[in-house]
């Protein structure tokens, strides 16, 4: 029966489960009926019994059996065969750069591109700025400068005994200065965070708002005179007003820092108006 | 002043330790006159619950009080100079008349008029209820009133003064200065810091704020429905901020001025008689507008805000 003797390779096979249908049939036949095959079993068994513990984890992993790795392998090529251009460029880029020559080539076009484009776009921003820089020398004209909001339009900017062409430059001065603000606010993230910041900012002042006005309602008619009180609450009107006015503004614009200045002030009037209650009933107090 | 210490007197000592300071009891009917020697660089603290308060510096270490058809009172030394013995720390008490009884003191004083000659190095701190103050010629003041005008004059080394209800003048003084009113107006006439950093500040929320020759490097001045008005200097390396939420701003400023300019505004509009270089501008529509730009070196920060109101810059 040596002769007809199973190949360990085989046995190991059949004990993984992994020979054919008719294979296991035929090695548990001759297995049955010889020893010397039985015995390589169980020693292979044993074996088994001993690692497959120590690699249990390894083993519950799953692993792609071969037809997996054959249905991956073609799945790989039909997908190769389908893919648009760009990636295959792509893909060719990558392998390109893998060549540390090419690679230094490429950096260097890079930067000489980035360098050109900014020059290129400073180029009419500071023909704008030398404009701006020397305005006396157009200036006597500009000595008297007046701007009518509530009546013009906004770009209308009224310049008394100014000629055309310079209030033009104005305005394309102020427009290029916001536009060279946006983009780089919005690239460094410096814009998220300043507006996180101010969000906390107001969240803070509406805070103190709220709770001063509880205590100052509750102290205002007792310690104010009617006149005084008829002051209070126009001043409080006035605040208020400005208050939402600025607030409607930022929401339409978030950049308008003039808006976000009147605002805190107002916010800060308000707290102001709102601790003079408290802090008069307590001079009221000790005053007797 | 960490020589100094704290001397709390019942009331009998009071009296004798006035006595021995030259104490003149010259009590009338309604009028009270009392003085006491004191320390030339005296604090007198004290609270009026009435009256027309006028407090004079004089060139003597005395400390003489009158009050006139009101409370009587008495001293209260709080500290005194260990090496010369003189009051440095004082405070008026008031006297309460009970029928039958001795007078119970009380914290504050009253009268039709009450007047002080105090040193002319002297601090003194007023509370005030409804007061009418005018003071001259001493060394730092601070009065907190509920209502009733605040007038200082040649006020050497600081004010803070505040009313909720009534006028703050202060006329050629010095030093830090805070003023503050509710309901009145804040007018400052010839005023400069006495040390290097002093700040000028004032506040209202219901009137105008008039500055005239003011001498600061650094002021602060809001209010809330009141014009605001500045002729002065703008010196270098200042910061100087005037806003209001319901009122014009008009500064009147030197030719030579050299500040960098942020004036924002509502609805209104801004004009100028200075070569102010308008470096940006946004004007578009809505509730605020802004202007930045600069005159001169630039050495100064002026910030200018109104909600609704116009902005005008005149030259002086």
């Amino acid at each position: 029966m040596k002769n007809n003797c199973l190949d360990i390779g085989l046995i190991q096979a059949f004990l993984d489960g992994e020979t054919a249908h008719d294979e296991t049939i035929r090695v548990s036949g001759h297995i049955a009926k010889c020893n010397a095959c039985a015995l390589m079993l169980a020693e292979a068994e044993d074996e088994s019994a001993i690692v497959f513990p120590a690699l249990e984890r390894e083993f519950n992993t799953l692993v792609p059996t071969h037809r997996l790795w054959n249905k991956i392998n073609e799945s790989i090529a039909t997908e190769r065969d389908h893919a648009p251009f760009w990636q295959k460029a792509w893909a060719y880029l990558t392998l390109a750069l893998a060549s540390p020559s090419i690679a230094a080539a490429a950096g260097l076009i890079l930067v000489v591109g980035v360098v050109s484009a900014i020059w290129m776009s400073r180029v009419p921003v500071s023909n704008d700025a030398a404009v701006n820089a020397n305005p006396t020398k157009t200036s006597s004209p500009v000595e008297n400068i007046t701007t009518n909001a509530q009546l013009n339009p906004p770009t209308e900017f009224q310049i008394t005994s100014v000629s055309q062409p310079l209030a033009a430059k104005f305005e394309r001065a102020v427009y290029h200065a916001d536009n060279r603000r946006g983009p780089a606010q919005s690239t460094s993230g410096k814009g998220q965070a300043a507006s996180n910041s101010y969000a906390s900012d107001e969240e803070s002042y509406i805070k103190t708002i709220s709770s001063l006005s509880r205590s100052a309602n509750e102290q205002k008619d007792a310690v104010m005179r009617p006149s005084e009180r008829v002051a209070f609450e126009s001043d409080m009107a006035v605040v208020d007003d400005a208050i939402s006015k600025m607030s409607k503004q930022i929401k339409q614009d978030p950049k308008n820092d003039s808006a976000r200045r009147v605002l805190y002030t107002s916010y800060q009037n308000k707290i102001d108006l709102l601790n003079s209650v408290s802090q008069r009933q307590e001079l009221m107090a000790s005053v007797k | 002043m960490a020589a100094l210490s704290t001397f709390v007197i019942s009331q009998p000592a009071i009296t004798e330790r006035i006595a021995k300071a030259n104490l003149s009891d010259l009590s009338g009917n309604d009028t009270s006159e009392k003085s006491i020697m004191v320390d030339g660089g005296v604090n007198v603290s004290m609270c009026v619950t009435e009256g027309n308060l006028k407090v004079n510096g004089w060139n003597r270490k005395e400390v003489r009080v009158l009050i006139k058809d009101g409370s009587k009172f008495n001293f209260k030394v709080l500290q005194k100079d260990p090496h010369i013995g003189n009051p440095v720390w004082i405070t008026l008490t008031g006297l309460e008349n009970t029928k039958g009884k001795d007078p119970k003191p009380t914290e504050c004083v009253w009268g039709d008029v009450i007047e002080m000659d105090i040193p002319i190095g002297a601090t003194i701190n007023i509370k005030g209820h409804e007061t009418t103050t005018t003071i001259d010629n001493v060394k730092k003041v601070s009065v907190k009133n509920i209502g009733g005008n605040i007038s200082l004059r040649n006020i050497r080394n600081g004010i803070n003064a505040s009313t909720y209800e009534g006028d703050v003048t202060v006329e050629a003084s010095a030093g830090e200065m805070t003023l503050e009113s509710s309901t009145g107006n804040i007018i400052a006439f010839e005023a400069a810091p006495s040390e290097i950093g002093d700040i000028f500040k004032a506040k209202t929320n219901s009137g105008a704020i008039s500055l005239q020759h003011l001498e600061y490097r650094q002021i602060e001045v809001n209010s809330i429905s009141g014009s605001v008005v500045f002729n002065g200097t703008i010196l270098s390396g200042g910061s100087y901020g005037f806003s209001t939420s319901n009122g014009s701003i008009r500064l009147s400023l030197p030719l030579a001025s050299s500040f960098r300019i942020s004036a924002s505004y509502g609805f209104g509009t801004f004009s100028t008689e200075l070569p102010i270089k308008i470096i940006t501008e946004d004007v578009h529509p809505g509730p605020v507008k802004s202007i930045n730009g600069s005159l001169g070196t630039g050495d100064a920060t002026l910030r200018l805000t109104t909600n609704n109101g116009s902005v005008a810059i005149k030259k002086q």
